[in-house]
């Protein structure tokens, strides 16, 4: 080798291993500068990522606040059930494990598939819901035979139980899952798994029974495993909620409303404005409603002709019958209309108009005052005087002692009826008022709707002599109520009368009354159809067995004890009869009842 | 003689060994959750033993190793063969060979005798033949064979180095520039044709290595959740055993491949900065040992080692910050694995005994 070629061969070598150097130096910067990029620049971005990669948010449920009557008896409460989870991971295989706990519960091929199907969707250590609430002894094999049920996982869960079943189904209503629209209500918004009231109480005070969700703060890795929990905090239980309802006439009215088909008993605490009974039938368990499957007996609720849904006593619209007529004979007596003094004489008819307008006693009651009008219910004698009165004035009284409107009862969905007057009927029909619809009115037909609630808050307000009662369903003493005083005169005139429908010969509740505490009440019979002329001219019309939907509503309001006044109740049988025979019986056993319990 | 050596040997190049082999040793006990098991105590129970034979190494006589660089590459060779022979009779891919309890990669080693070899060409043939198309011929032999049974494995990532480590060992060789270029179109073109000659079950490795998408969870989400790593380590870094990615079992890999991202998450970017300038320190020792050589074998062979780091270092790091697909490169002395330190401290023994030797005029009569 010549020594200029080694020189230049040098001089290549440091030549070129220079390059190399700043080459690979330069990646460096390269790999360095990328590095400065992703930990100096975008650190806060990745940082956040880092913390969303570790932490989950879990929503903890709370436990719906209990409902209690006045006496602190539950009547809505939690109890505790067994739900039955698989967790594919700690099986063998799912196959087996489903075929081994088939020996134990029923696993239909529908169910069986869900479940595998399930399985191959979620990550496989979660848990798998196969069935809810199962029964005791399914729950004691279960447990007994777990070491052969490998991945088999049972959970507490809480259910909604409503002990005394269909006796407060309309009252308290029932919980479901939430839907699109419920979704938005602030409460629930972070729970879309949570139950919630749809229907009566359950839906009203359901802000204050669905409590405030916990959460819990927990590190899960890149499986979604759970490795830790960082914070918790406890849900806060729902909170309670005692009502005014007592449970025992509750149960007794609810019974005595079984024997017919349908029908509302209402009864209020004058002193207070507690309602103490709600009761409307036919019924419906919400429990079956809340446990699954509830398909059948679902279609069988929406297949009744009867609606169970409905809650007969504030969304039940019936015509008033006679016991509007107290309305009108204070209307009358407040406008000089008449005065306790003024006679009418019932002939079993009148005449008005180029139309014959009856009494219900076909041979007429003879001479007549305003007491007895009342006490022996006489149409002609409210025939007359309203013709005097004319619509507006009943109206404005009627309005004035509770009808025609909704109370703040925390009830959803209240049908306020209807009181007539003439602006109304223009505004409504289109069409002027005629004078023959006021004698309509005057005995409660026609367009007069009332609910079964309102006629007893109407009959609450004439026994405490005008006193403006604003009802409640929670349980607490509201004494402090406004007196109206403008038709004090008149009640006192109205009250005797009421007193002397329950407790003198003749008066049409005469039959019920209750010898210990005396009542005072008035009868109604609201016809249902009209009755036509040759009906009335053949003698028996009213005797004759009629087809169950075409007979007349039974209605009683009444009040105990007539001298302290303290409870006010309403009956309606839906085509019941007559007032008299159907519905003022009722109510006497209920005060009886009341009488009893001394509440 | 063998005292007076001792004393000579690079002491700056073994503390860079020590203290890079002792981040990975903390690394690893980070992966470990603040456990020395499984990989920590390993690690560092290997290191000691693959440096006392790095030093062993460097006390061999260069003329020895001389003599016997194309024998080792034929050795190495052979190793990589019965790889791959093993791998169609036990039907299945493998990388690994056995040996004394310890999994050692053929691949790894055969690029160190590669080294060897190319130095000991460019050391024989008179300068100038080296510009001569003629003599291209072996260095491409000794490049193209290993080449060609690494990518069946598949190990793209090696052998890539391979051919990286060649161009670096060339380019220095004296080869002129457009020859790389020459050779880079050939190797483009000939990739086609390269995969029609294979069989076709090595074909489909290949090509299921290249698609992404055969792995659903796979390169896309590790890039993601190791930039994630990275990122959230910002400055400074969480803290020792504060990383919550490789914690949560987020980070794939985190004891091997991707143990820079953890050290990145816990350390931030001074610990990042600080690994890298430790490996440029390697890198730069090795190069002064290199052009302080006199003669060509020594020089090639310490840049070759160099390169070879380097390949490692940048390769690992551009794959986890997202500058290149993952290909799988671990991170020389810090990732968990023997295989690589093994081929590593081998080839530092060489450079250690490079400049041990580094005056030698004549290697070839012994």
């Amino acid at each position: 080798m010549f020594y200029s070629d080694q020189k230049k061969q040098v001089s290549l070598y440091n030549r070129r291993t220079f390059i190399l150097f700043l080459l690979k130096l330069s990646l460096f910067s390269a790999v360095g500068w990328r590095l400065y990029n992703i930990q100096i620049l975008d650190s806060s971005k990745y940082k956040t990522m880092s913390k969303k990669n570790q932490i989950d948010l879990e929503i903890i449920f709370p436990i719906r606040g209990k409902i209690f009557d006045r006496n602190k008896v539950l009547i809505a409460k939690n109890e505790k059930v067994y739900d039955v989870y698989i967790i594919p991971e700690n099986t063998k295989s799912i196959n087996n494990t489903l075929n081994a706990l088939s020996k134990f519960i029923d696993i239909d091929f529908i169910k069986r598939r869900k479940v595998i199907e399930l399985s191959k969707q979620v990550k496989k250590f979660e848990k798998i819901k196969i069935f809810e609430n199962i029964s005791w002894s399914t729950l004691e094999k279960i447990e007994t035979n777990k070491y052969n049920l490998q991945g088999v996982f049972i959970a507490e869960d809480y259910l909604r139980i409503y002990p005394y079943k269909d006796n407060f189904s309309h009252l308290l209503g029932y919980i479901s899952k939430p839907n699109q629209q419920e979704l938005a209500l602030p409460f629930i918004s972070k729970m879309p798994n949570l139950d919630i009231g749809k229907q009566g109480l359950e839906k009203s005070f359901n802000p204050l029974l669905v409590g405030k969700a916990g959460q819990r703060e927990i590190e899960v890795n890149s499986n979604g495993r759970i490795i830790r929990e960082i914070s918790k905090v406890d849900s806060i239980k729902g909170e309670e909620v005692s009502l005014s309802i007592d449970l025992r006439i509750q149960q007794y009215a609810i019974n005595l409303l079984k024997s017919h088909k349908a029908g509302s008993i209402n009864v209020i605490n004058i002193k207070t404005g507690e309602i103490l009974c709600m009761a409307s039938t036919p019924t419906y368990d919400p429990n079956k409603i809340i446990q699954k499957p509830n398909t059948e007996y679902w279609e069988s609720i929406l297949a009744n002709t009867l609606s169970p849904l409905t809650n007969r006593s504030i969304q039940g619209l019936y015509s008033p019958g006679s016991t509007f007529k107290m309305i009108v004979a204070i209307a009358a007596l407040k406008h000089g209309v008449i005065n306790t003094d003024t006679t009418h004489s019932c002939t079993g008819k009148i005449g008005f108009g180029n139309r014959l307008y009856h009494c219900w006693k076909t041979n007429g009651h003879g001479k007549m005052n305003v007491t007895d009008a009342i006490k022996q219910s006489c149409d002609v004698f409210f025939y007359e005087i309203s013709k005097k009165l004319g619509i507006d004035k009943i109206a404005e009284v009627a309005k004035d002692f509770g009808l025609g409107k909704s109370y703040d009862i925390s009830m959803p969905n209240q049908n306020t009826g209807i009181v007539p007057n003439k602006k109304w009927k223009k505004e409504k029909k289109g069409e002027s008022w005629y004078a023959g619809e006021t004698l309509i009115c005057a005995i409660g037909q026609g367009f007069v709707l009332t609910n079964p609630f309102q006629l007893a808050v109407m009959t609450s307000i004439i026994a405490s002599n005008g006193k403006m009662i604003e009802p409640t369903i929670i349980k607490g003493n509201r004494v402090s109520f406004k007196t109206n005083d403008k038709y004090s005169k008149e009640i006192k005139i109205i009250k005797k009368a009421m007193f002397k429908v329950v407790n003198e010969n003749k008066g049409t509740a005469f039959k019920s009354r209750l010898q210990d505490i005396k009542f005072a009440g008035k009868t109604g019979t609201s016809q249902v159809r009209r009755i036509s002329l040759s009906e009335r001219e053949s003698d028996d019309f009213r005797e004759k067995e009629q087809e169950w939907k075409n007979r007349d509503h039974a209605l009683f309001v009444g009040y105990i004890p007539y001298d302290d006044p303290k409870y006010s109740i309403s009956v309606i049988i839906e085509h019941g009869g007559s007032g008299a025979s159907t519905a003022a019986p009722i109510a006497k056993q209920i005060f009886n009842y009341i009488n009893e319990l001394e509440v | 003689m063998i005292l007076e050596k001792i004393k000579n040997l690079n002491y700056l190049l073994i503390f860079l060994l020590i203290l890079l082999s002792f981040i990975g040793a903390a690394g690893l006990y980070s992966a470990a959750d603040g456990s020395y098991q499984p990989w920590t105590s390993r690690h560092l129970v290997r290191f000691y033993i693959f440096l006392l034979m790095a030093i062993l190494i460097s006390l061999i006589d260069i003329k020895v190793i001389y003599k016997y660089s194309y024998a080792l590459f034929g050795l190495t060779l052979l190793l990589l063969i019965s790889v791959e022979v093993i791998g169609v009779l036990g039907k299945g891919a493998t990388r690994w060979i056995r040996v004394f309890g310890l999994s050692i990669q053929p691949s790894e080693l055969v690029k160190i005798t590669i080294i060897l070899a190319l130095a000991k060409f460019y050391h024989d043939i008179k300068f100038e033949n080296i510009k001569k198309i003629s003599y291209l011929f072996f260095p491409f032999l000794i490049l193209v064979i290993p080449f060609g049974f690494v990518i069946i494995q598949p190990d793209l990532g090696t052998s890539l180095s391979i051919l990286i480590l060649g161009a670096f060992i060339l380019f220095l060789a004296g080869i002129r520039l457009w020859k790389f270029i020459l050779g880079l179109i050939i190797t483009l073109v000939s990739i086609p044709i390269f995969l029609q000659s294979i069989k076709p079950y090595q074909r489909d490795r290949i090509i299921s290595f290249l698609n992404p998408e055969s792995d659903p969870l796979g390169k896309g989400y590790q890039l993601i959740q190791s930039k994630i790593a990275l990122g959230s380590g910002g400055a400074t870094g969480k803290g020792f055993l504060q990383g919550t990615q490789s914690y949560l079992e987020y980070l794939p890999e985190k004891q091997t491949d991707f143990i820079f991202t953890l050290i990145g998450e816990e350390f931030g970017f001074l610990g990042t900065i600080f690994i890298i300038f430790l490996f440029i320190l390697l890198i730069a020792v090795c190069y002064f040992i290199s052009i302080k050589c006199f003669h060509t074998f020594g020089r090639i062979l310490a840049l070759g080692v160099a390169s070879n780091i380097f390949i490692y270092v940048f390769m690992n790091i551009a794959m986890v910050s997202g500058l290149m697909p993952v290909v799988g490169i671990p991170l020389p002395l810090i990732s968990y694995g023997g295989s690589v330190m093994l081929s590593i401290m081998i080839s530092i023994g060489l450079v250690l005994n490079v400049e041990l030797n580094y005056n030698h005029k004549k290697l070839d009569n012994a």
